[in-house]
């Protein structure tokens, strides 16, 4: 599947069946049938005999779901109040453009703009505090309370407006990279001549705590983990060096610890020499920071080896997500290179 | 007229306050067809004629009426170029930082040889995890925030000058109910109820010479609106601005209602002429709200008012949320009905229409 599809593809934690269900087709068409399921989390596993006999068994994760927003009530003029679906920094939200619902067959999502009361009337304090997200709305033009709730049901899902634009030298403006870039990647490894017992594992909620992988690992048990990410880059403005985590367009960023889990010394060492022999774009990430799915392999029935390699995002989390391609082929190539190796 | 098409249109031209060039040459061609001439100034106004379709009874020369509405826009500039490649923002009229993070925006870069690219950018801060408790419950200033190209520095440095334009991105977007976003709705939207106007017009009689107006720097003074006003010497002036329509933060009697345009009243505008505008209304159905200016309007009318030996103005608000941010949401039903508005004030503007003004 395209990388522009998956990104501009609507998935909030918990309402991911749109990325599920295309995911699953591909899987489907990769591998066949009999070897692709939807778990009881709603997780996509998919998976391939190895080429080697008594091989440990790896399991290749990364999530489908998004950060966003939820409708969850109406003010008397029709503006929907909603709550965010994972970690947003509701300074992001002013002046932007959402979609309000799922494309699907039949329905089309409704426009939605967030908007905040102009320059001109605002106080010297409303200028200096933040907007909370209880002070935010999204405004989908409705002229009252009945007509927003009859077009916007309670719980409805909200994802960012951010058409997939390639600018600058390589690199990509988007929403979701984080982690449709995973999927991407995992997608493209279903063709891999791999060597392991290996599952691929599209996994759900993992913005809200990791939910689906927690119960993908204890199905599966794997001896090693491998985990594709977006992870926050910090290096553009004043960022003194030893707080940028991470750099776009240096490389898959290979991380020997975070908030989540530590990678196996071996396995890191691993992939750092394969990343290395192989002449593939990489860096360490800097410093502990951020938490992913590494926690929920790690730690699942009497653990696993585990790895997070991570493609760096710039502004992670907003309708404005800033990654390399460089790093997107990084992350696919050492992965492909660790299976085939 | 398509209204959404035109806002498409406008919300797709650059203009900031001075650097008019782009969008007048784009809005001079949408009054060619309607109008007798029109023609762009050295400010960049454009100045678009309807002459009279009758004549006075004694022949004497048709009274001139000046209709307003500005076409610049706030934007940012280029401030400085940091050692990592990334652009510091200045404003060019009133830009709200807050809603700048994560925006994405259009650099004008000058380059070495002043041939002007368009490269697209995205407004980054420090991530929330690195700012101090204090800071994190703190809006970002525009000092905090840049530009990020995705280039590197040598390459930014390459195209990139102080001083080079840097303009908003927010297409126009169809709500639910004839709703519409988008960026500059402040005030091309208004440019929309004078091109409304001017096609209603070409059905209809008037004895007035008609000067349309899509003016220029009105977001750093009215000085765009200021020379028109000489070069055209108009009898009376109609200014077209928007105005702040209710939403759940608004304090009474600062807003009006989104849905229909409003009149401003006040010692800036002549009220017979307001009467007369009033009254227009109610005879053809316009919806129209009020509002009031206790002195400047913040709009073309403040100098207008005061153009040669003065003119008496009146002015018609278009309401609109969110304003001076890249949603300024609004109803396209008003723009229409501005423009209706304003084609039956023209064409019933009779030969004593000045007669009774001053007692």
């Amino acid at each position: 599947m395209e990388l522009k599809n998956l990104c501009e593809m609507q998935g909030i934690s918990g309402r991911e069946e749109l990325v599920r269900m295309a995911v699953y087709h591909e899987c489907v068409e990769v591998l066949g049938e009999k070897n692709v399921t939807i778990d009881r989390m709603g997780n996509v596993i998919a998976h391939k005999k190895g080429t080697r006999r008594n091989a440990p068994s790896v399991l290749l994760c990364a999530h489908m779901d998004e950060v966003g927003l939820m409708a969850i009530s109406y003010t008397d003029d029709g503006l929907l109040r909603v709550r965010a679906i994972g970690g947003i920094d509701s300074r992001v939200l002013v002046s932007k453009r959402v979609k309000v619902g799922y494309f699907t067959p039949d329905h089309e999502p409704l426009n939605g703009v967030i908007g905040a009361m102009a320059i001109h009337q605002q106080t010297a304090e409303d200028r200096k505090s933040v907007l909370p997200i209880d002070q935010l709305y999204v405004d989908i033009g409705a002229k009252d309370q009945d007509e927003a709730k009859a077009k916007v049901p309670e719980g409805t899902p909200i994802t960012f407006d951010t058409p997939y634009t390639p600018f600058g030298d390589g690199m990509l403006l988007c929403k979701a990279a984080d982690d449709r870039v995973g999927c991407y990647n995992l997608l493209r490894l279903l063709h891999a001549k791999t060597k392991y017992d290996t599952h691929f594992v599209f996994t759900c909620q993992e913005e809200v705590g990791c939910r689906g992988a927690t119960g993908a690992a204890f199905r599966l048990q794997p001896d090693i983990a491998l985990v594709l990410e977006g992870t926050t880059a910090n290096d553009m403005g004043d960022i003194p060096e030893a707080q940028r985590v991470c750099l776009a367009g240096k490389g898959v960023a290979i991380s020997f610890m975070d908030n989540a889990s530590i990678a196996h010394p071996a396995l890191f060492q691993e992939m750092m020499a394969l990343a290395e022999a192989s002449g593939i774009p990489h860096q360490v990430k800097m410093s502990v920071s951020g938490g992913n799915e590494g926690g929920a392999m790690q730690r699942a029935g009497s653990g696993a080896k585990t790895c997070v390699l991570s493609v760096p995002c710039r502004y992670i989390h907003s309708p404005s997500t800033v990654c390399s391609f460089t790093d997107i082929e990084a992350q696919y190539q050492l992965c492909k290179a660790y299976l085939e190796k | 007229m398509d209204i959404f098409a035109y806002l498409e249109g406008m919300a797709a031209q650059h203009g900031p306050s001075g650097q008019e060039a782009q969008v007048s040459a784009w809005l001079a061609e949408r009054f060619k067809p309607l109008c007798d001439s029109v023609t762009i100034d050295s400010l960049y106004n454009v100045i678009a004629l309807k002459k009279a379709t009758r004549p006075t009874s004694d022949g004497s020369p048709a009274p001139k009426v000046m209709l307003s509405a500005h076409q610049d826009e706030i934007a940012l500039m280029v401030a400085d170029v940091l050692p990592d490649g990334t652009l510091r923002m200045g404003s060019v009229g009133g830009v709200d930082p807050r809603i700048l993070p994560a925006s994405t925006v259009m650099v004008h870069a000058s380059g070495e040889t002043g041939q002007i690219r368009q490269m697209l950018g995205v407004v980054g801060a420090t991530p929330p995890h690195l700012l101090s408790e204090a800071d994190r419950g703190h809006n970002y200033k525009r000092e905090d925030l840049f530009v990020d190209l995705g280039m590197e520095t040598e390459a930014v440095k390459k195209l990139v000058q102080i001083g080079d334009l840097i303009t908003l991105q927010g297409p126009a977007t169809r709500l639910l109910n004839d709703r519409a976003a988008s960026k500059t709705m402040d005030d091309r939207a208004c440019v929309g109820s004078l091109l409304c106007a001017a096609e209603k017009l070409q059905t209809m009689n008037h004895l007035c010479d008609i000067y349309f107006v899509a003016s220029t720097q009105e977001e750093v003074g009215a000085w765009g609106a200021y020379t028109a006003a000489y070069t055209v010497d108009p009898d009376l002036a109609v200014v077209l601005d928007v105005t702040h329509a209710t939403i759940p933060a608004s304090k009474p009697d600062t807003t009006v209602p989104l849905d229909a345009p409003a009149a401003t009243y006040g010692p800036f505008v002549q009220h017979k002429l307001l009467d007369r505008l009033k009254k227009t209304a109610k005879d053809y159905g316009v919806a129209l709200n009020t509002e009031y200016a206790t002195s400047r309007t913040g709009t073309d009318t403040d100098l207008i008012q005061i153009a040669r030996e003065g003119v008496p103005c009146v002015l018609i608000d278009l309401p609109l949320k969110y304003m001076h941010t890249t949603v300024e949401l609004l109803d396209m039903h008003a723009i229409s009905e501005c423009g209706r508005l304003l084609a039956h004030f023209l064409s019933g503007l009779t030969e004593d229409w000045g007669a009774e003004l001053w007692n």
